[in-house]
């Protein structure tokens, strides 16, 4: 066997062809005659560094996939993703076509409450675990998958981390297994277990701790919420003052309730 | 995982002479010396062959994509230094990339050539690892030794360069963080002109030609091209397998767009060939450094953006040629300080969905060495 470095002379300049109008124009052609042949228009458009990108009825996305596969070349299935756009749902897929260095973006827009959509793995044995990420992060119901489970987080979890309506923070406290009272448990001297604790994020606050250093960033925004439930009705009526007077002994004092032995 | 996902054993298997033997599951990891991370196989067994195997993933969850949603652009470029976490300097080109793309801006050449120097190095620095550690799963406990020794001195330039031996945390977006130390390239070209004339033949000595080294890579774990593209691998798993796709050349970015690559491909498709195109891939990045360096244009290496960087409108998709595949990110802006939505494609995680038809028949001592020879990095794969 020949051990030595292949080619390792200086060799030809790099070909840009990828970004060549002509030849990405080429595809767009080529992507008329596919219009042709389903019936229904793939609305194109050009993205930035020579990505085409065509919007996929739902219903034609295994027959558009095929006839892209086997006609145009792309035989490289190598990214999908999810988008929630809030009102409804996309799921993207990125084709490669190895011969002629194209790079194609198919969109198909789903439901945000039926959130389904063929599965391409009879197409591109590739998507089994790609489809399978983004049901597992998204919720998107892959109709004819092989083996549609969760693949990064557990069996048990519940949701979809990755839809906007996640809560990347959990809202209920538990209780820790502990025998020491948190902090502001102490001090305050009151049962927090049924309050809710929420972390709001403002949009552009990140800036304002770089203008301001030393400004904290989350614990500022953190509120408390009552439910109602389990406290008595006067010690619940001023939210965020746990957060105010929480040093204050005087006022957990007043309110008769300095720390006591827990049951 | 649920027991129903696991092929459970047939009670009734008979294999084809009619004998009659029972199958078994063999739990192998997630804590495991030949996973390199935590990476969980539960496979079937007849007696030492494999029939089945269940890869179990996600132990090495962050939540990166989630992370990046709630951070600005410039603190996502810190973030994805954990993906895959031999090649930091990789994922951040790849990061900066599709920021600088949806902001539409380009780095200034001298950045964009401090950017093919370092991923090249870091390229070098990840198949040392990878190289090393292959040969320890196999049984040669020397070749690593010998690998972190040459990758040490990379990592001591990194910390030169950007004070950290990793999570460097060094591309910006329009440009990198530092310029060259006073006596850094001096260093570099020393260390080019070592690693090609007393590194890479050590390594082709104690491993290229080893026999027990041959006699379990050769013809074990048979990828062909078009099993290789259908399941869309890519990176030197790929290119072992004659498919002639590396992002460097067919879809060029940054400084690659001057300085052509030659790509390392081999027609075996079997371990051995996957070793090789690595260790040929280590002597063209020597070779793609020392051509950066002769080349290196002066100006500055940053383009002004603003820290609060708000892209218009807009989504895109950036590749780059990571030590194992094609490194992928789409991002959305909605104009905000925050990206919409950041999705990483981690070469890692597509490489290994092919580990259960690769297992399939081989004896369970080879599930080492098909393994090693992917070259996976758990960060990247459950990222």
């Amino acid at each position: 066997m020949d051990l030595s470095v292949q080619r390792s002379a200086e060799p030809a300049p790099p070909s840009l062809r990828a970004y060549d109008r002509d030849h990405i124009n080429a595809l767009l052609t080529q992507l008329a005659r596919i219009e042709e042949r389903i019936g229904a228009p793939l609305p194109k458009s050009r993205l930035s560094a020579g990505i085409v990108n065509i919007d996929i009825p739902p219903d034609k996305l295994v027959e558009v996939a095929l006839l892209l596969r086997d006609e145009l070349g792309f035989d490289m299935l190598s990214c999908v993703t999810g988008v929630d756009m809030i009102d409804h749902l996309e799921s993207i897929y990125h084709f490669r076509s190895l011969a002629n260095d194209w790079l194609l973006q198919a969109r198909v827009r789903l439901t945000a409450e039926h959130a389904e959509v063929d599965s391409l793995v009879s197409v591109y044995q590739s998507a089994n675990w790609l489809e399978r990420e983004q049901y597992d992060m998204f919720g998107i119901v892959y109709r004819g998958h092989p083996d549609l489970r969760r693949i990064l987080l557990e069996d048990e979890f519940i949701g979809h981390p990755l839809l906007k309506s996640f809560n990347s923070t959990p809202i209920v406290r538990h209780d820790r297994a502990t025998t020491q009272a948190p902090a502001i448990q102490a001090v305050a001297g009151e049962n927090l277990r049924h309050q809710e604790r929420i972390q709001t994020k403002r949009l552009g606050q990140g800036s304002l701790e770089r203008i301001h250093p030393g400004m904290t960033t989350f614990g500022g925004a953190a509120v408390y919420l009552e439910t109602g439930q389990g406290v008595e009705p006067g010690a619940m009526s001023e939210p965020g003052r746990y957060l105010e007077g929480a040093g204050s002994s005087d006022e957990a004092a007043e309110a008769g309730t300095m720390p006591q032995e827990r049951g | 995982m649920s027991i129903e996902a696991i092929h459970l054993p047939n009670a009734n298997y008979q294999d084809e002479s009619g004998l009659r033997s029972e199958e078994m599951i063999l739990n192998m990891g997630p804590q495991h010396p030949s996973t390199h991370g935590v990476l969980r196989l539960v496979l079937t067994l007849d007696g030492e062959t494999v029939t089945q195997c269940t890869p179990v993933i996600g132990y090495l969850h962050r939540g990166m994509e989630k992370i990046f949603e709630n951070r600005p652009y410039m603190a996502g470029i810190r973030y994805i230094d954990n993906a895959d976490y031999l090649s930091p300097m990789i994922n951040e080109t790849a990061y900066a990339l599709a920021t600088e793309q949806l902001v539409g801006i380009e780095p200034p050449p001298r950045a964009q050539y401090i950017r093919l120097i370092v991923n090249e190095l870091e390229r070098i620095a990840s198949h040392l690892v990878a190289i090393g550690t292959y040969g320890l799963d196999l049984g040669a406990t020397t070749p690593i030794l010998w690998a972190f020794r040459d990758r040490e001195q990379i990592l001591d330039m990194f910390e030169a360069l950007s004070g950290h031996r990793f999570t460097h945390n060094y591309m910006r977006v329009g440009g990198v963080m530092h310029d060259f130390p006073k006596g850094w390239l001096k260093t570099c070209e020393d260390w080019c002109t070592q690693f090609l004339e007393r590194g890479i033949p050590e390594m082709h000595r104690l491993l290229t030609g080893n026999e027990i080294f041959e006699a379990r890579t050769e013809s074990v774990g048979y990828i062909d091209r078009e099993q290789a593209i259908a399941f869309a691998l890519s990176g030197p798993l790929a290119r072992a397998s004659g498919v002639e796709f590396d992002v460097r050349v067919n879809r060029p970015y940054g400084a690659y767009r001057e300085i052509a690559v030659n790509m390392q491909t081999r027609q075996e498709g079997d371990c051995f060939a996957r070793y090789l195109v690595k260790m040929d891939e280590m002597a063209e990045s020597v070779r793609l450094v020392r051509v950066a360096l002769d080349r290196l244009p002066g100006g500055s290496i940053s383009q002004r953006t603003p820290i609060a960087l708000r892209p218009p409108r807009g989504e895109t998709y950036a590749a780059v040629e990571s030590a194992r595949g094609e490194e992928g990110v789409y991002m959305i802006s909605d104009g905000s300080e925050y990206p919409y939505r950041a999705k990483l494609r981690g070469p890692s995680f597509t490489n290994l969905q092919i580990l259960p038809e690769l297992l399939r028949g081989h004896k369970i001592g080879d599930v080492i060495a098909i393994l090693g020879s992917i070259d996976i990095v758990l960060g990247d794969v459950d990222r």
